[in-house]
């Protein structure tokens, strides 16, 4: 288990290169760190992921896919959302509702921005509890999206809202339960203890750690699919199956938050599993070590995010091809999918990630 | 026959083995087509000529239909192309002109958006007027724009007698010849 000294905080680091007084407020500091990470990490992230989506899709399908804006295609994301952004509303009268429970939804998807770990200065909460918290932000989501699916007032919105409920209950305990398999590994539950536990070299990573971790790993990301209406798990929310479920009269800017938002939950699930069982940031070659010896924090941190977020995408973009390679599931395959053998498969995990790790401990 | 509880739990786990089997068998169908080695890969898609694509009207096929081009100085107002139009997109009036021998175009209209490209009107045109043009840039604004004329315009009461006169000359300047 590693501890940073107080005075590598990204707190210090921040207002050092800002130059803040030192009696400037915290939350002042938090502010700014939730708007930076949101505008340079998530939003060319979003960006970048679904162009490399469509592009993937589009050779799987022996199609061309985007080739219109810029070479290859590449600005198609920031075309697609100009155009959302500057789309007029259908009707004139504002659906409150909707304004709320869209609201809601986003907000506790990017309450989750707070515990995000992408390196060992850029932890904003590191507690017993982190790895919890967005937990708790989904099962609010599941409420935000649900209303946000009833206050369409239609067929699909209705039976979206339910079933997306439905599947984040679904999904929600088995990837909780391979959480604990992995907290049995690291010993404690903070980002700092599960980065402690792991190595730069894959064999060290908690996912190769031993066979249970490995079931634990997959039920993590599987039941983060179910739980956040990934493809191919996106029947609830999908356009061909309900209309877009919950999302079936948004439009324009309304959907560009929708939309983003969707990303965003896919993103923060794929960080995790990173840091809790795939090595997390941890440079390889014992670099991290001497960057940190000739206190080049920036770039320790420049480079652990990097490396991080390579991972992420790495795992983003073989979850992204095994959907379009996989038909997507009904409604009912999927919870039956996350009750019936995610579900089973992750206590056995637990059982046996404990009677691993306790043997260990006894030898 | 009584299934007992072993042979549940291993009809449960050959359940999920065939699952996993299923994914792993669709990613090795659709992974080579990654980089262009999959069993159906072939170039199909036919990029739309310009700029972007970096193609250009040139490489259209030598016999692409394009927009319909009348030339009206060839057209004999014979009305073949108004008659064959399955889709009744060709207007064509036509009065009497100062030569006998011809008509006058008064009004050649194609409708483009009814015209369906099928080519009949080209191949009844016996002038050869009528033809396929290169162009394929049919977008406009507004419905009305995508009608395209070609005939010479209505002509005047006055003209009308004119001409009425000069065809008259020319009829008796014949039998005079």
């Amino acid at each position: 288990m590693s501890s940073y000294p107080q005075e590598a905080s990204w707190i210090n680091l921040l207002s050092s290169t800002l130059g803040f007084t030192p009696g400037t407020q915290e939350w002042v500091f938090a502010a700014i760190g939730l708007v930076f990470i949101y505008c340079v990490i998530i939003l060319p992230s979003a960006a970048m992921m679904s162009f490399l989506d469509r592009k993937l899709s589009a050779d799987f399908q022996a199609r061309v896919g985007p080739n219109r804006a810029g070479p290859a295609g590449v600005f198609q994301p920031l075309a697609d959302l100009v155009k959302l952004l500057q789309k007029e509303a259908a009707s004139t009268d504002w659906n409150w509702r909707e304004a709320l429970w869209l609201g809601v939804h986003t907000m506790a998807l990017y309450s989750t921005v707070a515990v995000i770990p992408l390196g060992s200065m850029a932890l904003l909460v590191d507690t017993d509890m982190s790895v919890f918290l967005p937990f708790w932000a989904a099962l609010v989501l599941a409420l935000g999206t649900m209303l946000l699916g009833f206050s369409q007032a239609s067929v699909p919105g209705w039976f979206g809202g339910i079933r997306i409920a439905a599947q984040v209950l679904a999904g929600a305990f088995p990837s909780l339960v391979a959480v604990l398999c992995a907290g049995i590994h690291s010993g404690d539950y903070r980002w700092s203890a599960f980065v402690g536990a792991q190595a730069a070299f894959p064999l060290r990573w908690t996912a190769f750690s031993d066979p249970f971790q490995f079931i634990a790993f997959v039920v993590f990301v599987a039941g983060g699919l179910v739980m956040l209406a990934v493809p191919p798990m996106d029947a609830a929310v999908s356009l061909r199956d309900l209309h877009g479920g919950v999302s079936s009269h948004l439009f324009g800017r309304r959907l560009s938050l929708y939309r983003l938002g969707r990303f965003y939950g896919f993103f923060l699930w794929s960080v995790m599993a990173t840091v809790i069982f795939l090595g997390a940031w941890t440079l390889p070659f014992g670099l991290g070590g001497v960057l940190r010896t000739r206190e080049e924090l920036w770039l320790l941190q420049l480079l652990e995010t990097l490396w991080l977020l390579g991972k992420t995408f790495l795992l983003m973009l073989a979850i992204t091809s095994l959907a379009r390679v996989h038909p997507r599931g009904r409604i009912d395959q999927v919870t039956d999918f996350s009750w019936k053998v995610l579900s089973p498969f992750s206590l056995f995990a637990l059982i046996g990630s404990a009677l691993w790790t306790g043997w260990g401990l006894l030898r | 026959m009584k299934s007992s509880i072993f042979s549940t739990v291993r009809a449960y786990l050959y359940d999920v083995y065939l699952r996993f089997r299923s994914i792993w068998g669709s990613l090795l169908t659709a992974l080579p087509y990654l980089w262009g080695a999959g069993e159906l890969r072939k170039e199909v898609t036919e990029q739309y000529p310009d700029p972007i694509s970096s193609r250009t009207a040139d490489d259209l096929p030598a016999r692409s239909r394009g927009l319909l081009f009348n030339d009206i100085q060839r057209c004999t107002g014979c009305k073949e192309c108004e008659k064959i139009c399955p889709v009744q997109c060709i207007r064509v009036d036509t009065e009497a002109g100062s030569d006998p021998t011809k008509l006058w175009v008064a009004r050649f209209d194609i409708d483009f958006s009814k015209c369906v490209f099928c080519g009949l009107c080209v191949e009844s045109c016996h002038p050869q007027s009528l033809m396929h043009s290169r162009q394929y840039e049919g977008a406009v604004y507004e419905l009305k724009d995508l009608v395209a004329s070609f005939g010479r315009g209505y002509v005047t009461a006055e003209q009308r007698m004119k001409w009425a006169a000069l065809r008259k000359q020319a009829e008796s300047d014949e039998v005079y010849l």
